[in-house]
């Protein structure tokens, strides 16, 4: 049975449309075809047009759902019919009910609302994250000011501190950190050394590639790697831990408690890792130097004991000092960034993930600038 | 009668040592309105849950629009996804996507529906659940409560489902906003015929909308009827329930 879904037809004398068969969403592309070809002059009774439709008969109709009713009341519409109006003649209740409901639903309606507003144009956009950015350091900026007199506060007076919290965060920020930083440093140091080794030995300087070692590892690659490391770990899940907090509203709880949200989750997680990155830092010097001695023995002919002996006259001690004052720095940098981020922003989940991975880009990238002014300061005072 | 659209038959859930549903039967035909009740921990979401697919029962058979839901292939299942529509109780909208895209999601996914014919049903959809239609180009985060309830209740009429499933969906709202609510599931279901299977606390829902009520208690359902039936009951939680709502309207007059 091939039976037209509509067709306009003749009753006493005034054009109508007659719909039959299955009228549901799953069949809107036939259904807009049918109705398309219903107007196409060829088909239309003669000496009607199809703004004069006086009514829809829906006696063959055997379903009718919304989606299926939008398209004809749009159809109408286009026609010059009113759909709320026109008459209906041989509807079941139910699909005169759908009819008009949709019709009703659908009176005046432009669709265009719900669409967002159009994209900004490439210089529009550029000027736009400008300003974001410029925005967002800022109010890094303020909140790090607000840290530090939170901090300043808890040393004054002690008993604002948490240390429950504070001992779990040393815990999660430096001891759970110790393995990954001594296997990446240790790998560095022994590639470092191997690369240098192949230029010290063409000249005879095997014992040099302690010297380059000692100092590149303890002055800069130690503090990078590890503040490379931190950021990807406490830093991302700094944000993620209050971002979820915030979006669970347990820091309004806390608000409401009477309780400092400061106090009792910034603070401890900037301290704890202000206060344990150098020794993060110095546990990746003594990896990476072991990782260099062991290539040294290996490749270079560089006894263990030479190496130690070399390093005492070679190295002096600071640039380990220099390496390890960069460290609270790049922990501050990267606490501040982690929390606040965790801490701003809309309350929703795709915030959340967004701002755990800026936090990770942030950090590096801040930690590689704040390295490069100690670098620039260093070389005024000639050190 | 025709096939019910609805068929629990022996379904147990325990979790761990906490058994939630012994031997649950329930049966719900075409077009019914249905409100189901229990206390805290009588696995009135879980039932809901286990019928639409996201949890498995321990035991029992779970019949939806036809199909044994558990016993279903991927085909099957997805045909059977497209013939429901769920409304979570927070709503559980796409954070990621505007409210009009959301609502749109459910019709891109289908292929059914010709890409010129999705943005009016957008906004049919939207309309329908009684939101202005520049609520449409919003993001999740920026609506209210009542409002990302509405954006849910679109989002799950996208594809015209048979059946409507929602969990709590007047909690949180004023009665104002609530009732309004009410009338919505009404009217889909006397309008549209669609068959709506809500759990609610709502007391004022049950006694303006709900045509049959179900109690779930210690595992089973415990009373199934009109209000008028489940009223007369006398199992002490149901008592206990409806009297804390003739409390809780006595007291003004006795105050004043």
């Amino acid at each position: 049975m091939t039976q037209d879904a509509c067709r306009i037809g003749v009753d006493s004398g005034r054009p109508v449309l007659e719909l039959a068969g299955d009228w549901r969403l799953a069949r809107l592309p036939e259904l807009a075809r049918a109705l398309r070809e219903a107007r196409a002059p060829s088909r239309q009774p003669a000496g009607f047009d199809r703004s004069s439709l006086a009514a829809i008969d829906g006696t063959d109709l055997s379903a009718l759902d919304t989606a299926a009713a939008l398209q004809l009341c749009r159809w109408l519409r286009a026609g010059g019919s009113d759909p709320s109006s026109i008459e209906l003649l041989g509807f079941e209740q139910g699909h005169e009910r759908v009819l008009r409901l949709v019709a009703r639903t659908s009176d005046g309606q432009d669709e265009s609302d719900a669409r967002p507003p159009a994209r900004r144009g490439a210089l529009a956009a550029l000027g736009a994250s400008t300003i974001a950015m410029l925005d967002m350091l800022r109010g890094h900026v303020g909140f790090l000011g607000y840290v530090l007199v939170e901090i300043g506060r808890a040393l004054v007076d002690p008993k604002q501190l948490r240390f429950g919290e504070l001992l779990t965060q040393l815990s999660r920020v430096c001891v759970s950190a110790v393995p990954v930083v001594a296997l990446v440093t240790c790998l560095i140091g022994l590639v470092f050394a191997y690369l240098l080794g192949l230029q010290a030995e063409q000249y005879g300087a095997n014992i040099f590639v302690v010297d380059g070692v000692a100092l590149g590892m303890t002055r800069e690659f130690s503090p990078m790697i590890v503040a490379v490391i931190v950021a990807g770990r406490s830093g991302a899940a700094f944000a993620a831990q209050l971002g979820t907090m915030r979006l669970n509203e347990e820091t309004d709880a806390i608000a409401v408690l009477g309780l400092s949200v400061a106090q009792v989750l910034v603070v401890p997680r900037v301290l704890a890792l202000v206060l344990t990155m150098p020794l993060l830092v110095f546990v990746g010097n003594v990896a990476g130097l072991a990782g260099a001695a062991a290539i040294a023995d290996l490749m270079l002919d560089v006894t263990p004991s030479t190496f130690v002996s070399r390093l005492h006259d070679a190295l002096a001690p600071r640039h380990v000092l220099i390496g390890l004052a960069k460290a609270p720095f790049f922990a501050l940098l990267i606490a501040v960034i982690g929390c606040r981020m965790g801490m701003t922003g809309p309350r929703d989940t795709r915030t959340i993930g967004t701002h755990t991975t800026s936090t990770v880009v942030q950090g590096i990238v801040g930690v590689i600038v704040i390295d490069a002014i100690f670098a620039i300061l260093m070389q005024r005072i000639g050190w | 009668m025709t096939e019910p659209v609805i068929e629990l038959r022996g379904v147990g859930t325990r979790f761990g040592s906490q058994v939630v549903h012994e031997d649950l039967d329930l049966t719900i035909g075409r077009g019914e309105l249905v409100a189901v009740i229990g206390g805290s921990g009588t696995g009135k979401s879980v039932m809901l849950r286990e019928i639409v697919g996201l949890q498995r029962p321990d035991a029992g058979s779970v019949r939806l629009l036809g199909t044994d839901v558990w016993a279903a292939d991927a085909a099957q299942l997805s045909a059977l996804r497209r013939r429901f529509g769920m409304m979570f109780q927070d709503g559980a909208l796409f954070s990621s996507l505007s409210v009009a895209a959301n609502v749109a999601v459910p019709l891109r996914e289908s292929r059914l529906v010709p890409a010129e014919m999705i943005e009016p049903l957008v906004a049919l959809r939207l309309a329908q659940a009684g939101l202005p239609l520049d609520a449409g180009a919003k993001m999740p985060s920026e609506l209210s409560g009542g409002m990302r309830k509405r954006a849910a209740i679109a989002r799950a009429l996208a594809l015209e489902p048979e059946v409507l499933f929602l969990d709590e969906p007047t909690s949180g709202l004023d009665p104002i906003t609530a009732r309004a609510f009410d009338r919505l599931l009404e009217s889909l279901c006397e309008d549209l015929g669609i068959t709506v299977v809500l759990v609610t606390h709502d007391l004022d829902s049950l006694m303006t909308i709900a045509r049959r009520i179900v109690v779930l208690g210690r595992g089973r359902v415990a009373a199934d009827g009109d209000l008028e039936q489940i009223m007369a009951s006398d199992d002490p939680w149901i008592r206990e329930y409806f009297s804390s709502r003739q409390l809780a309207t006595g007291q003004p007059a006795n105050a004043g």
